[in-house]
């Protein structure tokens, strides 16, 4: 070897640095490629998966709606949708992809921007639905065929609701829509996803769990192009299942036809029909007018309509049926009559006097209609002498006859199931009001008096019930006591066709009163109609029934347009026995609600909701005459 | 300009230096072996990468036998550099200069293109890639500036530059980032070894350092995009990151023993840009996993070390600074290439030694290799009996 110091130009300490350098960079790369191979090498297997498989749910079809004969109520169109897959939208296109897709699906470029924003945080390899209303099959076909200035947009053929009867049929089956955001973080673990539909309301929401359809899903191979190569796996989706309902569109379509006739003369501005199977809680038909088009939320309802929708005095939007609380008038004696019956502070024969239409007590006024005679229970009723039933609620103090009072009275009210909601099968329901001296010292901190027991009596005052609270309460008298949940459900049935579960009646209570005592309402409800109170002529039917008037407010006043300013609202309840007016036996209740009445104030002043009850029955039972048929 | 005078005893006359039997038994056997290694690691790589490539159509048995060719043409220029006295090398660095100047400013007049960059030419069918020999030319022509001149000199450091100055500017035109900065590592890592003086290095860097806003803004964006996005490479995932994302699911999925040859899915899905070549370490990590990786880093140590260690016994300054300028340069493309792939360093299109497929890579590797040889077989002065 050469001297040491002949060799100046090597410099062996920098060599050894060299090459600890080179030790220590292999050394930081060994230890990196273990971190990322040997430490995290599974959760990059699982990425180098999902790079390579795509699994995609595959949304299953809604189940649709029947009424009880088998009448398509509720139904699926063909459509399409529009959804983004954030993993395939570039962060630096996210804008351009957006602001594209705004003038397609006519929705803002920032709310779809967010929208995808959103769903890559949450989840970018789950599509998120960007278009709220189907789009039509042109803008599809653009979206597919250029699709490369729409990357990881995905077209989808979407079921599209549709309501074949649209307002008729809207304040009971309600409308689907997109999800939101506490719909799906309420629902997430139900198998929900961002793109899917859900029901709003109505029935829609209420069963929704049998409604909607199970998720499939598909697997699929695809490159880094996105090209789809091959599926490896499809798990089909199930169908929803199919709801049959109690309603029976004929009559459902008798009633409303009939009541929108009455709004269409101005003798009411708004109507509720209630009909019922006394015998088991079916609701045969539910009509709330005016009601709204629930197709118009399926193609995206404009603001100005929904304006138009929430400035409406007449609240279209509400199913008044249930949601909304009225006096019940004179309808509401049978509640006076059955708690002075079960109390015993009056039987069949108790017999007022009524001889002046006013009875004046502590200086107040209380009137009657006209002054009756002498009149017993059946007369009292049929006749609807408030006089009377002032005497069965809160007593006379002239002549000493002893009322139920309104403790009692409001006992028994509940019992037949005022002031709580009847537990049917749709979201909304209102609890209305049965008042007693607790609830008003609770309320207004004042005591109860008598004028509130009278008030209460014949149905005015604090007392506000639902329309279908005051079926329910005529169809437990009807069948002889039973107080059954109302329902819209009859059956759900499978996509096959096989029932998978049949409503079976639910009975909320057993009214806790004497069989004669019913009996007696009953014959007194068919004497209302045979001693023509509710004037039914050329009657081809028993029907059997209460009017009731109810008064909000001073009638008699003219409007700038020569109209009565405010009146009263029209009721009338029947029940059709089968045989003979007494016998528990009806196998149809109705209520008609005329919500003012007054508009077209007669000088004969017939309660119009009698008259609509008679057409709307003898039409239902085959039996009316051509001339008085309904259309 | 001082001129080191060489001891006229080791530097007698190149040309009466001839090779003999004696000298092959003085030939570097640990890094002719690793090199034989790495060569064979590259042809089978070559074949698993080849096979799994979506867009290669053509016949594999082709592509491999095109893999063995150039193997037997970078073993025979081996083998000639080897048998030359590496002085010879030194005695031509201007014209290597020259013919490096000339190539690369061949390739931007009439070069073609892949992917934005005009980089290579066609011969007779085999794409040359002027600046893989750009680089074993300009460690030559480097060598030979350090070994003439005094190294406590900042006017040799400065020449240096100036040297180095006109093929970085025509490969950064090409635009070729990459391989413009393996020049700058190699000139720094030749220096360093040379024995520059540290101030004078430092003071070079800390210059460098305040340009390097100014280079910034010559880059085109995608480059910058490209230098940038290592560091949080999910910042931009479907864009510059993606590369990146793509590397790491390759290399991490490979976990402790790989996929298996050919049985990768980053590269036959495209999800894995260039396999072949900038980011064939991570077709490699995904296939032969931790374990293949290990392999391929003992295998660049040793030849690395081998190399060194040559620097440490050759017989002159040139040949010292030449070995030590080949491992700057080996080890900076395997650090930056490795690196890119496990998102350590930017992506830039560096080839990685003998594994990334090309000719020209792997012809050029083998040339300086061969000087390495030579180096190591006139190590010795001892009088010949």
């Amino acid at each position: 070897m050469t001297d040491r110091s002949d060799r100046v130009f090597v410099h062996p300490r920098r060599l050894a640095a060299v090459a600890l350098a080179i030790i220590g960079v292999f050394v930081v790369l060994s230890v990196r490629l273990w971190d990322l191979q040997v430490v995290n090498g599974a959760h990059y297997r699982e990425l180098a998966e999902q790079n390579r498989v795509v699994r995609v749910p595959v949304l299953g079809t809604r189940g649709v709606i029947y009424d009880r004969d088998g009448r398509l109520l509720a139904r699926n169109d063909p459509g399409f949708a529009v959804n983004v897959l954030p993993i395939d939208v570039p962060a630096s296109r996210q804008d351009e992809v957006a602001s594209r897709l705004a003038v397609l699906v006519e929705r803002g470029s920032d709310e779809i921007a967010k929208a995808i924003s959103d769903q890559r945080v949450r989840n970018p390899y789950e599509p998120v639905k960007v278009s709220v209303r189907p789009v039509a099959r042109d803008i599809a076909l653009l979206l597919v065929e250029r699709a490369e200035l729409y990357p990881g947009v995905q077209v989808t053929a979407e079921a599209l609701r549709s309501y074949v009867d649209g307002p008729l049929y809207a304040p009971l089956l309600g409308y689907v829509g997109p999800i939101n955001e506490e719909e799906l973080a309420a629902r997430k673990e139900a198998g929900y996803l961002l793109q899917d539909t859900i029901g709003k309301t109505g029935l829609e929401w209420q069963y929704e769990r049998y409604l909607r359809g199970t998720l499939g899903w598909r697997e699929f191979e695809r490159d880094a192009s996105l090209r789809e190569l091959r599926t490896l796996a499809l798990v089909p989706p199930k169908p929803g299942n199919d709801l049959v309902l109690t309603i029976d569109d004929r009559l459902q379509k008798l009633i409303s036809a009939e009541l929108e006739k009455g709004v269409k003369e101005d003798k009411f501005t708004q109507a509720v029909g209630i009909a019922m199977n006394p015998q088991n809680g079916e609701i045969l038909a539910m009509v709330s007018i005016p009601a709204y088009d629930n197709n118009a939320f399926i193609q995206g309802v404009s603001t100005a309509q929904m304006k138009e929708w929430n400035g409406d005095y007449r609240r279209p939007l509400v199913n008044k049926a249930i949601g909304d609380i009225y006096p019940p008038g004179s309808t509401f004696k049978m509640v006076t009559g059955l708690s002075a019956l079960s109390t015993g502070a009056a039987t069949r024969n108790t017999v007022v006097n009524v001889t002046s239409n006013v009875l004046v007590v502590d200086g107040w006024r209380f009137y009657d209609w006209r002054v009756h005679g002498a009149l017993d229970f059946v007369n009292g009723f049929a006749h609807s002498s408030d006089i009377y039933f002032y005497t069965l609620g809160g007593g006379n103090p002239y002549t000493g006859q002893r009322g139920a009072g309104p403790d009692a009275m409001a006992k028994y009210g509940r019992m037949l199931g005022f002031g709580a909601p009847t537990g049917i099968d749709l979201p909304g329901e209102a609890a209305g009001i049965m008042p007693d001296p607790l609830w008003k010292l609770a309320e207004f901190d004042e005591p109860w008096t008598l004028g509130n027991t009278y008030h209460a009596a014949i149905g005015q005052g604090f007392v506000a019930v639902t329309p279908l609270q005051l079926l329910n309460a005529y169809a437990s008298v009807a069948n002889g006591g039973t107080v059954f949940t109302p329902h819209l459900l009859k059956e759900v049935k499978g996509s096959d066709g096989n029932t998978v579960y049949t409503q079976a009646p639910h009975v909320t209570r057993k009214l806790d009163m004497k069989q004669e005592d019913l009996r007696l309402i009953r014959e007194a409800a068919r004497r209302v109609v045979t001693i023509g109170h509710a004037y039914m002529p050329d009657a081809k039917l028993p029907i059997a029934g209460k009017t009731g008037t109810a008064e909000f407010g001073e009638s008699g006043g003219l409007d700038a347009a020569g109209r009565h300013k405010l009146g009263f609202h029209n009721w009338f309840v029947s029940f059709l026995p089968n045989a003979d007016n007494s016998d528990p036996t009806a196998e149809i209740a109705m209520v008609l609600f005329t919500f003012d009445s007054s508009r077209s104030l007669c000088d004969v002043c017939f309660n119009p909701a009698v008259a609509l009850t008679q057409r709307i029955l003898e039409a239902y039972k085959g039996v009316s005459d051509k001339k008085a048929g309904a259309p | 300009m001082s001129v080191r005078p060489i001891a006229m005893p080791q530097a007698a006359s190149p040309l009466h230096d001839r090779p003999s039997a004696r000298r092959l038994l003085e030939v570097d056997w640990i890094l002719m072996v690793a090199t034989l290694l790495l060569i064979g690691y590259g042809l089978v790589m070559g074949y698993s990468i080849t096979l799994e490539d979506r867009n290669f159509t053509g016949d594999i048995g082709q592509q491999v036998l095109r893999g063995v060719l150039y193997a037997v043409v970078g073993l025979s220029v081996m083998t000639i550099v080897a048998l030359v006295d590496h002085s010879w090398l030194g005695t031509f660095a201007p014209l290597f200069y020259l013919a490096t100047l000339g190539l690369l400013a061949v390739v931007l007049l009439g070069g073609q293109s892949t992917l934005g960059a005009t980089r290579w030419y066609s011969i007779a069918g085999f794409k040359f890639q002027p600046s893989e020999f750009a680089k074993v030319f300009i460690v030559i022509v480097l060598a030979k500036w350090f070994a003439d001149r005094d190294m406590r000199s900042p006017l040799t450091l400065i020449g240096g530059l100036v040297l180095l100055a006109a093929p970085v500017g025509l490969v950064f035109k090409q635009p070729d980032l990459g391989t413009s900065l393996v020049f700058l590592g190699m000139f720094f890592g030749m220096a360093f070894l040379a024995g520059a003086r540290l101030w004078q290095l430092t003071a070079f860097v800390a210059a460098g350092a305040t340009m390097v806003p100014t280079a910034l803004g010559m880059l085109k964006e995608y480059q910058k995009a490209r230098l940038t996005a290592f560091i949080d490479p999910y910042s931009d995932p479907q864009g510059a990151g993606w590369n990146i994302i793509q590397s790491l699911i390759a290399v991490g999925s490979g976990a402790l023993t790989g996929k298996g040859l050919t049985a990768g899915t980053q590269s036959p899905l495209g999800y894995l840009p260039i396999a072949e070549s900038d980011f064939v370490f991570a077709g490699l990590a995904e296939d032969l996993g931790f374990i293949g990786a290990a392999i391929l880093f003992t295998l660049y140590i040793v030849l690395l070390l081998s190399a060194l260690r040559i620097a440490h016994r050759s017989r002159d300054a040139f040949g010292t600074y030449l070995a030590g300028g080949i491992v700057a340069m080996l080890a900076f493309q395997i650090f930056v290439n490795v690196g890119m792939a496990i998102s350590l360093m930017p992506v830039t299109g560096i080839p990685l030694p003998f594994i990334s497929q090309g000719g020209s890579s792997l012809i050029s590797i083998c040339f300086a290799l061969g000087a390495l040889q030579s180096i190591s077989m006139r190590r010795e002065q001892k009088p010949i009996a």
